[in-house]
């Protein structure tokens, strides 16, 4: 590795503007150079660096922000004021990082629309046509909070739960995203977990089975480690722009990249190979790599004894791990129950390290005993000699190994049924799993493409199995990675992120009902679990992002009394609600984001357009009217300013006039910038064990113990409803849009200017259908009328739009119509349902 | 002479993946007025942006960023009635004088890459500047240089033979589009 890259020590750009020099680590070859003028930023790896700000021209003013829509980067945004308005948009500069500075063609153009009258929410609105018309009036802020007081008090008079804060993504600054449940804390109102109806919970339960912990990747400079690069279901070049360059860097220095996607995404146009994979099949994928891996006798077999759950003794009588107290089994006491209502974004959800680690049992082949399963550290130092496989009978229990529980779940897998299933050849199913146990080292690249899928939390999980049983979990240049790697993304053992002060914003007097966002149509239509007799929406444009839209507008808000939207944007949610007032954009208002290493702040620098308001300042407001207000009592910026006014070593260097208003980035002095590998050498694992837990005794009741793959819920290969619906549907997060909040950036039209349906020309010939023809695409939920677009980049049987787009701009209908909340026991029962988008079938014909 | 500069670009499409950042960036970072583009994208070798050509299961997605190619033989100076478009011998960047400028159009015409793009609002032709004042007197790259996520553009002096864009010039590994034009470009592609 070392002769094959070469490593340098990289100049970081810290914040007082001097170059100091870090210690590199051997063997994690990252490299960036600062340059103040561009020319030559160049290294030897090829990355290149960004050329710091310009300073601006006279008459114009720099200012900062983050940018806070979710996507995964959350770039430092360096922004150009001229005469009261934002004319320009470029990176801002990353302390520690310079490689990272971004900023997207969303980003610049979105000053274009949040500018624009039209576009936005100008003053606080009262519904006067029926719901859905879009016919308001203009009200005060006064009349507005007067009647919204009015219905909330009654409410919560009865009962406080009936109250709902729905607040989503729109918005990640700290203040913004959590005014609305703060508020509803203060109330004890219901507020939703949000991860499950909106899609991205898969991932976090696939991660939390096998890592103990939602999120968990390499920082994307560590694949210039890598010999082979595989991103699986992530469209990088789209979604987390900023990591691109790592990617493009990593593929210069030799590594090979393979992008797994139903479709060739923008990805694949940089990769040296696109696999086309039916949607819905990955983990059957997964399971046939390991399969091919673990029948060559190429699985990493020292490494799955010591890090994994594979030595772990499995009950026969009841598929729970066998548990030894004091030299003696014991009975299983079980999965531990998951708190209710407490995954998803709370930590508290995850795994405690090693909770139950004492208490599980591995046959020792040193001893030939039956003994208390020892931590990493001590079988790499030889403490024991784990079975990986084997029949073992302990105190008359019989047992068998996890691994062998794993084995028998791929062996269905041969290359020919993988290649079935997943509809790729066989032989390349062959070749995919060689090349990658050949790579030494070879990472993956997970994204939230793979899990919107029914049994969502398979696909993460079975793909991170699939590197554990490689051999690539904890190394450099390998790893399973979720979303997006800063250096000091969680969990990195020994760090923890700074410490803020947010006792005063912590504290609301009581506590909010945390939902799961699964049951959110039943509680509407059913009040089960809770009723919605009032609802807040904030940081959401809920109907155009939640499935199956004619249910929402045809069930589920004609439930609710009384709808309250805030929003900068006229959305298809707005439309709906009975109040919509004016919230400001990341550019109008204070906030934080706690992106370790770096906090990066928003401020005031434009206006407010029109009469719009912080959700901080909205909730203030309505604060003195539900009698609350005690806990609102502080201005958006006096709140920022606690929050980092601590004694903790990582603010002693803070300077607010010149780190928070100049620059709207703080990069900590004590702060590691360097690419973090996660579970090095065993260690960090959240799981009960403190192993890498691929056997779940939750999921035993659901014969999903192990990694498997299960049909989807809408199976396109067989039943009544193929033959009437034959193709999937799935969507994608293109370069057009985060979710509905760059539709449609004036100057993003001359990249596209409708939502268009791809398709492959085999099934358009199998239709009569051609390129540009307008289609109707179809089933038994809804439908759209849409341009066709045929690529022979997508796999046949399988049609894709972009997500986001609103029903302004479909020719009739919208995407979201197709798309279904079924509930999946499976997941209800582990934490929540997760919904599955892009498991849904339709028909195509000529419109 | 030996100071002059020869500025050019090389893109990489081996690793564009077509987002335009570049067409959008330079529209809003350079206030590019009306429906004016300086930056536009096509796709490397078929007829329809974002259709990968060859066939399903290994079709080939490329794109081809297109900007004002700063010829070193340029047709739309060649063929400017007025005298507006120019050509500096200092940096060799083509450019529009505005206020010389008569709205005609043939400089778009006779360019063999249609890279002038007529300002519809101000009724004279505009084109691409290499970000001359805006950001190369002050030591940063063209913004679309800057701003591309895949570093697929760059930048610098065909003069100094130390420079990357030399380099790949010279070693061959960097060619101009359609040269049988006979303009000579300072864009080239990988």
């Amino acid at each position: 590795m070392e002769e094959k890259r070469g490593h340098a020590e990289p100049e970081y750009f810290m914040r007082d503007g001097k170059l100091t020099r870090r210690t590199f680590i051997q063997g994690v070859g990252a490299i960036t150079v600062a340059s103040a003028f561009g020319f030559a930023g160049v290294t030897a790896t090829g990355e290149k660096a960004q050329a710091d700000e310009a300073p601006a021209a006279s008459g114009e003013k720099s200012v900062h922000a983050v940018c806070t829509v979710n996507c995964t980067s959350r770039c430092h945004l360096h922004g150009t004021v001229r005469d009261g308005k934002l004319i320009r948009v470029e990176p801002g500069n990353m302390p520690g990082r310079p490689g990272y500075a971004n900023a997207c063609l969303r980003s610049m153009s979105y000053i274009q629309r949040l500018q624009d009258e039209n576009a936005r929410v100008m003053y606080p609105m009262k519904r006067t046509g029926e719901r859905g018309s879009g016919e308001f009036e203009r009200i005060t802020w006064d009349e507005a909070m007067d009647l919204i007081a009015d219905k909330l008090n009654a409410v919560v008079a009865k009962d406080p739960k009936a109250a709902s804060f729905y607040s989503f993504t729109g918005d990640l600054g700290k203040l913004s995203w959590e005014a609305p449940t703060r508020y509803a804390a203060c109330l004890g109102a219901t507020t939703w977990d949000i991860e499950g109806i909106m899609g991205d919970h898969g991932a976090s339960m696939g991660m939390t089975m096998v890592f103990g912990t939602h999120r968990g990747a390499h920082d994307s400079r560590d694949y210039l480690n890598s010999n082979l690069l595989i991103v699986w279901g992530r469209n990088v070049a789209d979604t987390h722009t900023s990591e691109l360059r790592d990617y493009v860097a990593a593929r210069k220095a030799g590594a090979k990249v393979v992008v797994i996607d139903p479709r060739q995404c923008s990805t694949a146009a940089m990769a040296d190979e696109w696999i086309p994979i039916n949607p819905q099949t990955d983990p059957a994928l997964a399971l046939g790599m390991m399969n091919w891996i673990i029948s060559h006798d190429r699985h990493a077999k020292d490494k799955l004894v010591e890090e994994s759950v594979a030595p772990y003794l499995i009950r026969e009588d009841d598929g729970t791990y066998l548990r030894m107290a004091d030299g003696v089994v014991v009975a299983s006491k079980g999965a531990d129950a998951i708190e209710a209502g407490s995954i998803g974004s709370a930590p508290a959800a995850e795994g405690d390290a090693g909770a139950g680690a004492g208490s599980y049992v591995i046959w020792d082949e040193a001893t030939n005993a039956a003994i208390a399963a020892p931590d990493a550290a001590a079988i790499k130092a030889g403490a024991a000699t784990p079975a990986l496989s084997g029949t073992f009978t302990v105190d008359g229990v019989a047992c068998r190994t996890a691994f062998d529980h794993l084995c028998d779940s791929c062996a269905a897998y041969t290359p020919e049924r993988t290649g079935e299933i997943c509809g790729i050849d066989a032989a390349v199913v062959e070749r995919l799993a060689e090349e990658y146990i050949d790579a030494q080292p070879a990472g993956i690249r997970m994204g939230q493409g793979m899990q919107r899928v029914y049994h969502s939390y398979s696909p993460f999980r079975t793909v991170a199995t699939l590197a554990m049983v490689a051999g690539y979990i904890g190394v450099p240049g390998g790893g399973a990675s979720h979303a997006g790697g800063t250096a000091t993304n969680k969990p990195v053992a020994g760090y923890t992120g700074p410490t803020y002060n947010y006792t005063d914003w912590s504290d609301t007097g009581k506590t909010a009902n945390l939902v799961p966002s699964s049951l959110v149509y039943q509680a509407a239509v059913d009040h089960d679990p809770v009723p919605i007799d009032f609802l807040w929406i904030a940081n959401s444009n809920f109907i155009n992002m939640s499935p199956d839209s004619n249910r929402i507008i045809n069930e589920v808000i004609p439930a609710i009394d009384f709808i309250v939207t805030a929003d900068p944007w006229w959305t298809w949610t707005a439309k709906y609600s009975d109040v919509v007032l004016p919230a400001t954009t990341y550019w109008e208002h204070w906030d934080l984001i706690d992106r370790s290493p770096w906090a990066m702040f928003n401020q005031p620098s434009i206006e407010p357009l029109g009469e719009s308001k912080s959700d901080v300042e909205i909730m203030s407001l309505l604060a003195t009217k539900t009698g609350v207000e005690k806990y609102w009592d502080k201005t958006d910026e006096e709140w920022i300013r606690q929050f980092v006014g601590t004694d903790h070593p990582a603010w002693d260097d803070l300077d607010w006039d010149r780190d928070v208003v100049g620059q709207g980035i703080y990069g900590r002095s004590d702060a590691l910038y360097d690419p973090a590998i996660v579970y090095a050498d065993g260690t960090g694992y959240k799981t009960d064990t403190g192993k890498f837990e691929f056997y779940t005794e939750a999921m035993l009741p659901y014969d999903d113990e192990v990694p498997t793959w299960k049909p989807p819920a809408e199976d396109p290969r067989e039943g009544e409803l193929a033959a009437k619906y034959p193709l999937v549907f799935i969507q994608y997060h293109d370069r057009l849009n985060v979710h509905t909040q760059h539709i449609l950036n004036p100057a993003l039209e001359v990249v596209q200017d409708e939502p268009l349906l791809q398709m492959n020309p085999v099934d358009a010939e199998a239709r009569g259908l051609s390129h540009d023809d307008v289609v109707h695409v179809y089933n038994d939920r809804g439908d759209m009328k849409i341009r066709l677009f045929l690529t022979e980049g997508i796999i046949p049987g399988t049609v894709a739009t972009q997500s986001g787009w609103t029903p302004d701009y479909f020719i009739d209908g919208c995407y979201q119509n197709l798309t279904h909340l079924t509930i999946c026991d499976a997941e209800e029962d582990y934490s929540m349902t997760n919904s599955a988008f892009y498991d849904v079938l339709v028909e195509v014909e000529k419109a | 002479m030996a100071d002059n500069k020869h500025y050019a670009m090389v893109i990489d499409t081996d690793h564009c993946v077509g987002c335009q950042t570049c067409t959008v960036s330079c529209k809003i970072s350079n206030e590019v007025p009306g429906t004016a583009h300086w930056n536009h994208m096509e796709s490397l070798d078929g007829d329809v942006l974002y259709q990968p050509t060859g066939t399903f299961p290994a079709p080939k997605l490329a794109f081809r960023p297109m900007l004002c190619n700063h010829c070193e033989d340029p047709s739309c100076v060649k063929h400017c009635p007025s005298g507006a478009m120019q050509k500096d011998e200092e940096t060799g960047i083509v450019s529009v004088d505005q206020d010389r400028c008569i709205g005609c159009g043939y400089c778009s015409w006779t360019c063999p890459y249609g890279a002038p793009s007529m300002d519809d609002e101000n009724h004279v032709m505009s084109k691409c500047t290499f970000c001359a004042e805006s950001r190369l007197a002050r030591g940063a790259e063209p913004f679309c240089v800057a701003s591309c996520p895949a570093n697929a553009r760059i930048f610098g002096d065909l003069n100094d033979p130390e420079s990357e864009v030399a380099k790949l010039v010279q070693g061959k590994h960097a060619t101009a589009y359609q040269p049988e034009h006979g303009t000579r470009p300072s864009v080239y592609y990988i």
